[in-house]
């Protein structure tokens, strides 16, 4: 879990993309998904993602993703399919509008949540933060914002982890609880995870200042993104892929 | 007390990162890990523990293998004080705070024992009880964290630095109770510690470890005297022992001994 926000260094077509053209990528992806109510073409989306992710070299995790991904789409499939009472049933409670529904949401969510975790595989935060400052304009304070929420995640995993290993060698049966006896017992722990929390925020808000964070403008930036062939190319995969949701 | 036999361990897509460690440590001593970072001394004490397993070889503790019982489980007879507090308080009192782990590893004892034991845990640390941990300084924290552990009378106490980021009054107050432990009740203390003053000052024997191997197991005061082994472990050895070393005064480890050693070189009647 720690590791899905984590950048996977590389020279892969997707690595070399502008960050801004692998943003549009990622929404028009989600567009596309929502807008479209064919299983089939959320198919072939999550073909595309299954493609992003072995075009950019991080074949592995991508079917990590997907595997944490199936189990909240089990979950919400069989939520889905017993509580849908649409349609002619085909086995006991279960309708056949049931299930063509529970498959439809399930594929949207995974075909949606996929793209943003491999763009963050195939770019630094550092450079989507740039590029949204200097490219799409974007204020600085605003961009920072958004990088900093991304970089803070595995952070706060790993702190939790961090108090998890500590209240354990106390002799909190973290090592022997499971699912939602586990939940139960993590509730008290959020209190040191907000703390260590507010604190952390409070000493990157000092070091940001300190470096003068607020006179930080578009012209700023050290690298320049500009626009390839590459990313056209891709910016037109992007027009065909709303389209073809449209029309199918 | 404590036994590694032929323990290694490699984090996942890293090298090893302890190798072939084997020691024994007796019931009642105070030893220290030295070593620079990168080591092994906190993954040897996390091994310990068994917060991670080995990948090859055995870790006893009371001649128990730790691969047969849960970490939670040992807490009972092995205390682990982190060198951050602030992942191990999650009450909003000290009392709270100390009653929360003994219920954990005592809950059989009953409320009312429990109470008891908080009670001469809080006087004895000096705390009334209501304080706010999080309201505390990082060395009270600190004292909060350690009163919660000891309030469960392990057999076995591992420091992972824990006078890092305290002020000298705060790390005594840490070490003069750990110590007064380790006397009185015979509790068997490993620490991993940055601070060579501290160690020589408080600890009876030495593990220097480097790369992950064991270069060297003794005394303190003989393991500090080892210029050669010193350097190859990138250990400062403290001021007293590199000052005894330079005026050619074995033995001279403290200021007292220090001035005794001067007044005996110049001819002079030891104080």
């Amino acid at each position: 879990m720690k590791e899905l926000f984590q950048y996977v260094p590389g020279q892969s077509l997707l690595h070399r993309l502008n960050p801004v053209t692998k943003l549009i990528l990622t929404i028009m992806i989600c567009a596309a998904a929502f807008i479209t109510s064919s299983v089939f073409f959320l198919l072939g989306l999550l073909a595309v993602d299954l493609a992003i992710g072995l075009i950019a070299g991080v074949a592995r995790k991508t079917l990590g993703i997907l595997r944490g991904l199936m189990k909240i789409a089990v979950f919400l499939f069989v939520l889905q399919v017993l509580l849908s009472r649409q349609g002619t049933p085909v086995f006991w409670i279960i309708t056949d509008r049931g299930l063509l529904t529970a498959a439809t949401v399930v594929l949207r969510l995974v075909v949606v949540c996929m793209p943003l975790a491999l763009v963050l595989a195939v770019t630094r935060v550092s450079d989507l933060s740039n590029a949204l400052v200097q490219v799409l304009h974007v204020p600085y304070k605003y961009a920072f914002t958004l990088t900093t929420a991304i970089r803070f995640i595995p952070q706060f995993l790993e702190e939790m982890s961090d108090i998890m290993e500590a209240q354990t060698a106390r002799g909190i049966a973290f090592d022997q609880a499971r699912g939602l006896k586990k939940l139960g017992m993590m509730l008290p722990l959020c209190a040191p995870l907000l703390i260590s929390s507010v604190r952390r925020t409070d000493q990157t808000a000092a070091a940001a200042e300190i470096r003068g964070f607020s006179l930080r403008t578009s012209a700023s930036a050290f690298r320049r993104y500009p626009f390839h062939l590459e990313d056209a190319l891709v910016l037109g995969f992007c027009v065909l892929l709303i389209a073809a949701s449209i029309l199918l | 007390m404590i036994q590694l036999d032929q323990v290694s361990f490699a984090y996942p897509s890293q090298g090893p990162t302890v190798r072939d460690l084997s020691f024994h440590i007796r019931k009642g001593e105070f030893v220290a890990l030295l070593g620079a970072n990168g080591a092994g001394k906190t993954t040897t004490v996390r091994l310990i523990d068994g917060l991670i397993r080995p990948t090859s070889g055995r870790v006893l503790i009371g001649g128990a293998d730790t691969a047969g019982s849960s970490v939670s489980q040992r807490a009972r007879r092995v205390g682990f004080l982190f060198q951050n507090p602030d992942r191990q308080i999650c009450k909003n009192t000290v009392r709270e705070e100390i009653l929360f782990g003994l219920n954990a590893v005592r809950a059989e004892e009953g409320p009312e024992k429990l109470a008891a034991r908080t009670d001469r845990v809080l006087a004895d640390f000096g705390f009334t009880g209501d304080e706010e941990p999080f309201s505390l300084s990082r060395g009270q924290r600190q004292r909060v964290a350690l009163a919660s552990i000891l309030a469960a009378e392990p057999e076995v106490l591992i420091l992972d630095e824990p006078t890092t980021g305290l002020d000298y009054q705060e790390c005594c107050h840490i070490m003069d109770r750990i110590r007064r432990m380790n006397r009185e009740q015979q509790v068997t203390v490993i620490m991993v510690c940055h601070d060579m003053e501290v160690v020589l000052d408080y600890v009876d024997r030495a593990l220097v470890m480097a790369g992950g191997r064991l270069l060297a197991d003794g005394p303190v005061r003989q393991i500090f005297r080892d210029a050669a082994l010193m350097e190859r472990a990138s250990i400062l050895p403290p001021q007293m022992i590199d000052l005894s070393l330079r005026l050619d005064l074995p033995g001279a480890d403290s200021p007292e001994t220090m001035a005794d050693a001067i007044l005996a070189a110049k001819g002079g009647k030891p104080a």
